[in-house]
């Protein structure tokens, strides 16, 4: 993990001093609650429907067992005892009162964290694959480039107030696991056929009103050159990007309305710092910079290679069994494995937990990962230096602290914002939704027989809960006071199983809350009286298309069965 | 950082009675529009102080030719929010080595002293609400910042390398 030096420590505590000047200026009045909302956004905090809400950054979802204890305490003094993990890896608090914000931030620097960037018009904190380092088909550890980006981009004076939130995401394996496409700007490391690292770098992907998949401007950029490239990107977005309409503002829309215009400006503009601006190479990258985050990258001194050990013996459990093929992933060192802590379980929000539950992932940590974890997108905990050996020891572990759901990728591990229940810009809760598929796919024989699904539920357009990319989406709408959902088919996040990435389409008129489990079950029948052979939900959606799945979904409409509500919200659904 | 008292300000649109004067006639330290500037440039006399006021979604690059004559340069903020101005002075700055003085003017909060600062700006006017002391307290809050500005572009590892390498010399 990368470890604070004497610098970053005093940054952070810098930032808090700033912040608790600002809430004093606010409090005293000299500073209006209108002006305090873009600064106290730039530190994670929002005011919510109950309270302000706080978003801690966990860069590119990295923590050490130390940090999430130290979240566990604010959790237990400053907020209602839980914490929620969310798409961008970061930890949310719900209930901490503005008063005590300060505090929080001073207790959060305490431990190497704050909330810089987690909201506002910036560049956001930074994503990216929650395997980096451990994957087995890694191909580059984007790790240190993710800490460079987050130095870069860390209170950079020129994009503090950009047209709308930007937001980068980097993979460096085979596999996408961090949904690239979809970010504002998304990196793909590579390396090419001489052996060189660099990027394919994507822009103008973006979810909300109007999802976009974002297009490739560069196919292979030297990595060292990855600072000033960006420089050129937001430089042309800042300038250009659309400030009279917020869901016209993200820089999907002005890749989109210029097309090839917009990629050739970011090329100037990216020679033109090269060549004609002072000092304009001073963000290009050494090699000693690289190399100096790096070592802070290295495998940890116990971890050692194993002789491989057979996972499952004849006596082991269906539930061992369970565990291991769907929380247990391939390591690149020989004798290890990656773990998946679900939480995503009955009687708990998705990617919520308590006080208690993450001190319980921090010890488990220490026990079995080096002190490690990592937040992944789509709301779990992951152990990521786990030995063969120890993974029997850490099944019993984990199901006593409730984190062995043996879900990961079925139906009951999805994704979810905190929606209406918390949030004031949810048109309709996701949470109560989320609660009653749990409780419907409880038994584990009906779900491994539906198999892979990635379900997604966002409570607004706003999407966090990313129903765009779902196999299956979710989406809550507000019509005359009351919540509706959308229902879409056939999204994909970009990974293999999912295909490329690409929204899906809503399936017709907004049903009614009472009416959406059975809906998604109808869904879920559906497939599985047509899918073929081994052939998964996304396969099956791709092969029938969504026409045969329209029928069951409307023969389970009760409230929303008559035909004058189908009319009129067919009518909104396609506005 | 200096901050402007505007009515101990020297500089003066010329503003008629139905908006800016389209073609004003010499004097020093008029601070003109972008069209105004347009209209005088080719026959405005070389040596006398002159300013221009530059509407944040102007293409800055359109002034490169002309800034050696001009010894201030007034950006905009209509809305503090809105940080298209950061760019126009830091490509002023950084890619036009402009040297003359470069103003914010608009709705400029104490909060943005760093970034001003931080993007090529060297005076400002503040909001008439706004404290210069509270102002002045937000430029000290950080020692240093990790990504380089207009002051030095190197970045905080850059430096921190070769005042390593220098000790150990």
């Amino acid at each position: 993990m990368y470890h604070y030096n004497d610098f970053d420590r005093q940054f952070v505590h810098a930032r808090a001093a700033q912040f608790r000047d600002q809430l004093e200026r606010n409090l005293a009045g000299s500073l209006s609650d209108d002006e305090f909302r873009p600064l106290r956004l730039q530190n994670g905090w929002y005011v919510q429907r109950h309270a302000p809400m706080l978003r801690v950054a966990v860069p590119y979802g990295a923590l050490s067992s130390k940090q999430l204890r130290a979240l566990a305490a604010i959790a237990r003094e400053y907020d209602r005892g839980y914490g929620h993990f969310t798409t961008r890896q970061n930890l949310q608090y719900n209930w901490i009162p503005l008063v005590k914000s300060a505090d929080v931030m001073d207790a959060l620097a305490a431990v190497d964290m704050h909330g810089i960037q987690t909201s506002g018009n910036c560049i956001r904190n930074i994503t990216s694959d929650a395997l980096a380092g451990v994957a087995a088909d890694e191909i580059v550890d984007p790790r240190p480039y993710c800490e460079i980006l987050r130095q870069w981009s860390t209170l950079h004076p020129e994009f503090a107030f950009l047209p709308r939130k930007f937001k980068i995401a980097v993979s460096g394996a085979v596999e996408d696991r961090a949904a690239i496409a979809w970010h504002d700007i998304g990196l793909q490391l590579l390396k090419n056929a001489a052996g060189e690292v660099g990027f394919k770098v994507l822009v103008g992907g973006g979810m909300g009103r109007t999802p976009i998949i974002g297009t490739v401007i560069a196919d292979f950029l030297p990595w060292n050159q990855i600072l000033v490239f960006i420089e050129a990107i937001v430089r042309v977005y800042n300038r250009y990007g659309r400030r009279d309409n917020a869901y016209k503002a993200r820089i999907k829309i002005l890749v989109k309305a210029e097309g090839q215009k917009f990629i050739d400006a970011v090329h100037a503009e990216f020679k033109n710092i090269l060549e004609r601006d002072e000092q304009g190479a001073a963000h290009i990258v050494p090699q000693a910079e690289l190399d100096r985050v790096a070592a802070h990258f290295v495998t940890p001194a116990a971890v050692q290679p194993q002789a491989p050990i057979a996972l499952l013996n004849a006596d082991a459990s269906q539930a061992y069994r369970r565990w291991i093929a769907r929380n247990v992933h391939a390591h690149r060192v020989s004798g290890y494995r990656s773990v998946t802590l679900s939480l995503k379980r009955t009687g708990q929000a998705p990617g919520d937990a308590t006080d208690t539950q993450m001190e319980l992932a921090a010890d488990l940590a220490d026990r079995f990962s080096q002190g490690e974890l990592r937040v992944s997108h789509d709301q779990n905990l992951v152990l990521p230096w786990v030995r063969e050996s120890d993974l029997a020891e850490l099944f019993l572990a984990a199901k006593a602290a409730s984190f062995a759901t043996p879900n990961i990728g079925l139906l009951t591990d999805m994704i979810a914002c905190p929606g209406g229940d918390f949030c004031a810009l949810a048109n309709a809760r996701s949470i109560p939704i989320a609660e009653t598929l749990t409780e419907r796919y409880e038994d584990l024989d009906e779900l491994y027989d539906i198999g892979d699904i990635d379900l997604h539920i966002s409570g607004c357009i706003n999407s966090c809960g990313h129903h765009h990319s779902g196999h299956i989406g979710i989406l809550g709408v507000d019509k005359d006071g009351k919540e509706w959902y959308q229902v879409s088919l056939g999204g994909s996040d970009g990974s293999t199983l999912s295909g490329a990435s690409v929204p899906g389409k809503v399936i017709g008129p907004s049903f009614a809350a009472d009416e959406v489990a059975d809906v998604i079950e109808a869904v879920v029948q559906t497939y599985r009286a047509q899918r073929a052979a081994g052939e998964r939900f996304i396969d099956t959606v791709r092969r029938i298309g969504l026409e045969p799945f329209k029928a069951p979904a409307n023969a389970v409409r009760t409230s929303t069965g008559a035909a004058s509500h189908v009319a009129t919200t067919a009518a909104a659904a396609t506005a | 950082m200096k901050f402007i008292d505007t009515h101990q300000d020297a500089w003066h649109q010329v503003i008629g009675e139905d908006g800016p004067k389209p073609d004003p006639d010499p004097r020093p330290h008029l601070l003109l529009s972008l069209e105004q500037w347009h209209a005088v440039r080719d026959h405005w006399p070389a040596g006398l102080a002159t300013g221009v006021i530059v509407p944040n979604d102007a293409d800055i690059e359109t002034l490169e030719q002309d800034l050696p004559r001009l010894s201030l340069i007034v950006l905009q903020f209509p809305k503090w929010i809105d940080g298209r101005a950061y760019s126009q002075a830091r490509l002023l700055r950084s890619r036009y080595r402009y040297a003359g003085e470069v103003r914010a003017v608009g709705d400029v909060l104490v909060d943005m002293l760093q970034l001003l600062q931080r993007t090529g700006f060297d005076a400002v006017v503040l909001r008439h609400d706004q404290s210069v002391n509270a102002a002045q307290r937000a430029l000290g809050f950080f020692p240093a910042h990790y990504q380089g500005d207009t002051q030095d572009n190197r970045p905080w590892f850059l430096k921190s390398a070769e005042q390593a390498a220098a000790q150990v010399q």
